[in-house]
């Protein structure tokens, strides 16, 4: 490759990349030399708000593919790399006025991690070619595990991080062994290459394709903690620092979500047809529904007898995982527009409740669901955030939540063929939902409070609050702003 | 201004969001926050009201979702009928809202109050300019959750709360019968606009079955609402709740809701035969059951709970056998009368502290302008001549005759009787007498005025009967008709309304005057007072205990089979919850069987599927 074809690339293309990256080695030099923590903070706040900047002049912008599909630029990535940018800047909000006594003690600094982990995830969504997928998903957890670490005098910490890399290598190791299966049969890495190759295939070789497809989807469901590869999320959400948790369940969920959906769809939906002309992706999705419907189930399930909070929206998170696997396996024009718009509210209302979550723990020096006793009297106005919030989760109607739920519901009844058992298995879990969400209502209205001393609110706080509350309601009220903009 | 209608309900909003984010703050400035802003609705309303004088019809969309090719819309539709409602709404809740300033007093949680009933308002104000079925369902379920935390208000209740519950609960039958309405009627017209499914309608695009099973799905939501046969059993508790929110939601606005969808959705009704016969059937049968069961309580509040549900079975009744206009406008008086009604016994309880009629034995006379306003209120749902519900009841009479329904009409005119006796009774008992007991404090301005002004749209809005029904006619066409009675209906119609009054004096007022006497002389009165004491226990001997047996049947069938079903359900939830938390055994070992032994099933399962094996 000479020179004039190296400059001939777009690279301006990536300056949301590059923004993160340059970032990052600021924040990680000044950490070195000066170590102050605030400062990283506003530091790294600025530059996402720059990458946010750099983003949104490339609204509308033409697909755009560099360095041979390694990068490619196109509304999908767009959109994803909208809400990783933006539930990292929340998160970063909520982090920077309060202090938390663990993080304090260690010298090292999470903030470069956390950008790392965010370039890993925009890489994730921005590539088309297997191997710079890989290093985006491998720098993305590789930044995780540490982040969960972090509070190292922290017992539950070190267990948390202990099994997250366990559990993460077994998966990664799944991972590659499915891809190998593919470049196997196709001698690429390249997606686009992979499918052309795969739409020529001998026939003889499909039950090699199917098992590259069902290896590979089993090693990545790892990444948005769905059955099989579940039993980490509880423990490691219960053990790393709160904002760290809101992170690995929005912003690295919305990254391994859009992963599934780009090896899935793009590699496997244009073969000849295995029996009965249909595509390896038709043909082998089914088991990605009964995922689905366990993923659903035991979410729901085991989150009734969960008191600690953490834990609760650990096995919330699979819950709503497993609802958001059902547009996946219902495939239509309208699934990658369902998941992004239910991210994006899972996003909003997430990050909401987990900012809540994040104040009392600070205040209550507890985890455990009696932090929300009373809090109605203590503070109104957060009691109806946390209910708004909850009210979204749930599914209830005006909220964000709802659209995104109603959407997945309509999606899997329209597609063909219809998804009646799953639909009703969603519908059914849902409403075993009400009973751990309406439980967080019960204790904020109706039980005495825990203590008298008002609750401490860091300003910065309450910006994540509104800004995700306010997303909540106007996507919940007038979903069709989101979805008009999805659709340029 | 026809098009700024959609800002109507967007004040009481502002209401709601303030109070309720203002928490304790606002205190007394909590009221006339709320009455400002709702007031500012009132104007409005009064503004797009001198608009459809020349605008028969408004609608304004938006697109609010879009999946696929299905596109659902949020706007406001405005027509004669929900220009009416409307007015009905805004200028009602306006006036409890005044009221309620006086009658919620020094209470603690007088902002939450106001918040609440800001918000129903607006729930019901979306309601009635819904312009189609999926924004009205959620404003449906809004208004139910404004009225859920109303009846709850007083939570140190246990009462209140278990009447909050079962209202809830009741009214969410209903609300699945509409639901799954709702859903077959999308499926059948892809579409849950008013106007495009009464254009489907008329294209004949639905089968007549359909139609029937549709109408009928939505009639059951009206009966959830609005406290029909059989599920009209919260309504009466729901008078836990604060007497002002009785008189709006319970009397005038929101159990109106169910006949104001009949209504909004008349055509649907109109192409099925059967599902006017059943919601006429319905309608006479809860009028009369209900007014039955009036006759006997002994609660001020209940007897007018009673004596709503009775007449919205009249609303009913008559729109079932074609009297459009007429069941408008009875739900139209009936507002008006009802409120009038709840808003003095309202004052009764706040001066008298107590609401049992037997122990007020009259002293409601000391408060004069409740006497008579109570009394314009009673005469008018009592049907006395010239006042307004003798002309909607009589459009009811004549919608009946002319739809050739004489056991009905029987039954509605029987009804009727029923109704002077049983309000009289009511008036007799709270305002003759001895009254003994003062008045504990006296009844301020702001709940006078609002009687007073009510009591004048009690006496005259019966007059403007024909034209509402050319109001209705311009917007709604050929089935707006106002009925008119030939003359011997309207004797006898008056006969009735005029001999329930007397039989009602000779029973409870004489036999007040009579009391001492007879204890002395055993004078021929005895006899009376005794039939007097026969009715009522004939009542309570029949229709009590078999509504007592009904409903202890249903509470072991809820007990031993409903519970036993739900015990199974949650049973089998609780279980898979356990044993998939005791599989999280906290070992990082199981967590990697677990991933792999399912890698394994998954990838066996292809391998036997493929044959490969």
């Amino acid at each position: 490759m000479d020179l004039e074809t190296l400059l001939s690339f777009q690279w301006g293309m990536m300056a949301p990349e590059f923004t993160i990256l340059i970032t990052g080695v600021i924040v990680s030099l000044q950490d070195l030399f000066y170590g102050k923590k605030r400062l990283s903070n506003w530091l790294a706040i600025i530059g996402i708000l720059l990458a946010m900047v750099f983003l949104s002049a490339q609204y509308q912008h033409v697909p755009v593919s560099i360095l041979y599909d390694t990068y490619v630029f196109d509304q999908v990535s767009f959109f994803f790399k909208y809400i990783l940018l933006m539930g990292t800047l929340l998160i970063l909000l909520m982090t920077s006025t309060s202090r938390d006594e663990e993080t304090e003690k260690v010298r090292g600094d999470f903030h470069y991690l956390l950008l790392a982990a965010l370039l890993g995830g925009m890489i994730v969504v921005s590539s088309a070619d297997i191997i710079t997928l890989y290093a985006g998903l491998e720098l993305l957890s590789i930044s995780s595990y540490i982040l969960v670490g972090l509070r190292k005098y922290n017992r539950n910490a070190n267990e948390g991080a202990m099994k997250y890399i366990i559990t993460g290598s077994l998966a990664s190791a799944v991972t590659l062994f499915g891809l190998s299966y593919i470049y196997g049969l196709t001698g690429t890495t390249n997606l686009y290459d992979i499918s052309r190759e795969m739409s020529v295939i001998d026939t003889q070789l499909e039950p090699l394709a199917v098992l590259g497809f069902v290896i590979t989807f089993v090693g990545l469901t790892f990444k948005i903690s769905t059955v099989p590869f579940h039993m980490w999320t509880p423990d490691v959400y219960q053990g790393a620092a709160t904002p760290i948790t809101a992170f690995l369940s929005v912003v690295s969920k919305a990254a391994g979500f859009l992963l599934l959906i780009r090896i899935f769809v793009a590699a496997f939906t244009t073969e000849p047809g295995l029996s009965d002309d249909l595509t390896v992706y038709e043909y082998a999705i089914g088991f990605a529904g009964v995922l689905a419907a366990i993923t659903m189930i035991i979410g729901n399930t085991v989150a009734l007898r969960q008191r600690n909070m953490k834990r609760l929206f650990a096995y919330s998170s699979i819950a709503h995982a497993g609802y958001l696997l059902i547009p996946l396996v219902a495939l239509s024009a309208f699934s990658l527009e369902t998941i992004w718009f239910y991210l994006l509210a899972y996003m909003w209302m997430n990050i909401g409740a987990f900012a809540i979550i994040h104040v009392l723990i600070q205040n209550h020096q507890t985890e455990d669901i009696s932090m929300f006793s009373g809090l109605y009297q203590r503070s109104p106005v957060l009691a109806l955030m946390m209910t708004l919030f909850l009210a979204s989760l749930a599914g209830i109607p005006a909220t964000a939540g709802f659209i995104g739920k109603f959407n997945i519901f309509l999606g899997a009844l329209s597609a063909d063929p219809a998804h009646y058992v799953l639909a009703a298995i969603m519908i059914g879990t849902t409403v075993i939902s009400y009973v751990y969400y309406f439980n967080i209502l019960v204790q904020m209205y109706s039980r005495p409070k825990a203590e008298s001393s008002p609750i401490q609110v860091p300003k910065a706080l309450w910006l994540t609050i509104a800004i995700c509350a306010a997303g909540t309601l106007v996507f919940g009220l007038f979903p069709n702003l989101a979805l008009q903009f999805f659709s340029w | 201004m026809i098009s700024f209608a959609w800002l109507i309900p967007l004040f009481p909003l502002i209401s709601f969001m303030v109070l309720i984010l203002s928490g304790k703050k606002l205190k007394n400035a909590s009221g006339y926050l709320a009455i400002l802003l709702t007031g500012i609705s009132f104007l409005l309303t009064i503004g797009v009201l001198l608009d459809l004088r020349t605008i028969t019809e408004f609608e304004v969309i938006w697109p609010w979702l879009t999946v696929g090719e299905i596109e659902f819309q949020a706007g406001a539709l405005i027509n004669p009928l929900n220009g009416l409602m409307l007015f009905v709404v805004s200028f009602v809740s306006l006036l409890i809202h005044i009221y309620s300033l006086g009658y919620m007093g020094e209470d603690d949680r007088k902002s939450s109050y106001f918040a609440y009933l800001s918000l129903f308002t607006f729930a019901m104000l979306g309601l009635v300019m819904s312009p189609n079925l999926l924004q009205f369902y959620m404003f449906w379920e809004l208004v139910g959750l404004g009225s859920f935390l109303l009846i709850g208000f007083y939570l140190y209740k246990e009462s209140a709360k278990k009447a909050a519950r079962k209202a809830f609960i009741m009214t969410r039958i209903g609300d699945a019968g509409l639901l799954i309405g709702l859903i077959l009627l999308f499926w059948q017209t892809k579409t849950l606009s008013f106007l495009e499914i009464f254009q489907a309608i008329e294209q004949q695009k639905l089968a007549p079955g359909m139609i029937t099973l549709i109408a009928i799905l939505l009639f059951i939501g009206a009966v959830g609402k609005s406290g029909q046969f059989p599920l009209h059993t919260w309504l009466p508790d729901a008078m836990e709740g604060p007497t002002p929110v009785s008189a709006l939601i319970h009397a005038a606005t929101m159990v109106a809701a169910g006949v104001y969808l009949v209504a909004a959705t008349y055509p649907l009704f109109l192409a099925s035969e059967w599902a006017l016969i059943i919601v006429s059937v319905i309608g006479a049968f809860t009028a009369i059951f209900a007014a039955t069961i009036g006759l006997v309580q002994d609660d001020l509040k209940r007897v007018l709970a009673y004596s709503t549900v009775s007449q919205l079975g009249y609303m009913m009744l008559a729109l079932g056998a074609g009297g459009y206009v007429a069941g408008v406008f009875h739900l139209t008086t009936h507002a008006f009368f009802k409120a009038l009604l709840f808003l003095a016994a309202g004052s009764v309880i706040f001066a008298l502290k107590n609401q049992h009629i037997k122990q007020i034995a009259g002293s409601g006379k000391h408060l004069a302008v409740t006497k008579w306003t109570f009394l314009i209120g009673t005469l008018a749902i009592s049907g006395f001549p010239l006042l307004s519900g003798s002309f909607s009841k009589e459009a009811i009479f004549a919608a009946l005759l002319e739809d050739g329904q004489y056991g009905l009409l029987a039954v509605a005119l029987f009804t009727a009787f029923l109704t002077s006796v049983y309000m009289f009774r009511l008036y007799f008992l709270v305002f003759h007498g001895k009254g003994e007991d003062k008045p504990e404090r006296t009844v301020p301005l702001c709940m006078n005025g609002p009687m007073v002004i009510l009591a004048v749209f009690a006496v005259i809005a019966g007059f403007f009967g024909s034209q509402l029904a050319d109001w209705l006619a311009g917007g709604q066409g050929s089935f707006a008709v106002l009925h008119h009675s030939p003359t011997w209906l309207i004797f006898l119609a008056t006969l009735v309304s005029l001999g329930g009054i007397v039989l009602a004096y000779y029973i409870y007022l004489r036999k007040q005057i009579n009391q001492e006497e007879w204890k002395e002389t055993f004078s021929s009165t005895y006899t009376i007072l005794y039939n007097k004491y026969f009715i009522d226990e004939f009542y309570e001997n029949t229709i009590l205990y078999s509504t007592r047996a009904i409903s202890y049947l249903i509470f072991y069938i809820e007990k031993y089979v409903v519970e036993t079903a739900m015990a199974f359900v949650s049973g089998t939830i609780k279980a898979i919850g356990t044993r998939g938390s005791r599989l999280q055994t906290g070992q990082v070992q199981t967590y990697g069987t677990v991933a792999l032994l399912g890698l394994a099933a998954i990838v066996l399962f292809f391998v036997v599927k493929g044959g490969y094996m």
